[in-house]
């Protein structure tokens, strides 16, 4: 996988084996495996602070609405993709690039609830881990060219 | 002449200022927790950089404080950019 920005702006990725997109394509299942919810895990510092109740009423549903749109939006571009099972690319428009951002570190932040990579030597992880430790580095790459080159 | 007096008092009431606090996760971006901060506050570079490592360091950052409308307009601004956050009466 090469990820690279655009005379326009956005993000090129180009996609070279069927293993890029099993990644790509694992970034919306990772960030609603496990069920958790991530308005309730950025919302955690808040516990037992005066308007919690309120919080929780009246802002978390939006936080949701916005998180599933970043999913949704993801979905939609790699259904998209113009390609084969081994080969693609994938346009990312400028204005686009803080959804994608923010679906990628939804993946990221549920795999980090749910595996702790920094106590584990990567020959030591089983082969769950390691696999969704490969995807969470493939994730940082894309979100440090996304950061870097498009949304600075 | 009326009977009636009238007592007029000042209650002047200071509203408490709030803070916005980031707190530590192991996943955002240090660059990204930086890119946020300037995006939402509008501080310079050095600033919100300085907040960061205070927040990677220290465990969270105090980023804003004032009054409670725009203290929790910003806590929802920074958790929708997924930054673990919440807001607390200034002592």
């Amino acid at each position: 996988m090469k990820a690279a920005p655009t005379l326009k702006g956005g993000l090129r990725i180009d996609i070279e084996s069927a293993l890029d997109w099993m990644v790509l394509r694992c970034i919306p299942y990772d960030a609603r495996a496990g069920g958790s919810d991530l308005t309730e895990r950025l919302a955690e510092p808040m516990a037992g602070s005066e308007g919690e109740e309120d919080w929780r009423e009246f802002v978390l549903p939006d936080l949701r609405d916005a998180f599933n749109l970043q999913l949704s939006t993801i979905e939609q571009a790699l259904k998209e993709v113009e390609g084969d099972e081994e080969t693609g690319e994938i346009h990312i428009a400028k204005e686009d690039a803080e959804l994608w951002y923010g679906g990628i570190n939804q993946a990221q932040l549920a795999l980090a609830a749910r595996y702790d990579f920094s106590n584990v030597e990567r020959s030591e992880m089983p082969p769950g881990m390691r696999s969704a430790w490969f995807r969470s580095q493939a994730y940082f790459y894309i979100q440090s060219v996304l950061l870097e080159h498009v949304m600075k | 002449m009326s009977d009636t007096l009238t007592d007029t008092r000042e209650d002047v009431s200071l509203d408490t200022p709030w803070n916005v606090i980031v707190h530590d996760d192991p996943v955002n971006l240090m660059g990204y927790v930086t890119w946020v901060l300037m995006k939402i506050f509008g501080y310079p570079e050095s600033r919100a950089a300085a907040m960061m490592m205070e927040v990677h360091q220290r465990g969270r950052s105090i980023v804003w404080s004032g009054g409670r409308e725009k203290a929790e307009f910003y806590t929802q601004q920074l958790q929708a950019h997924q930054l673990r956050t919440s807001m607390e009466k200034a002592e």
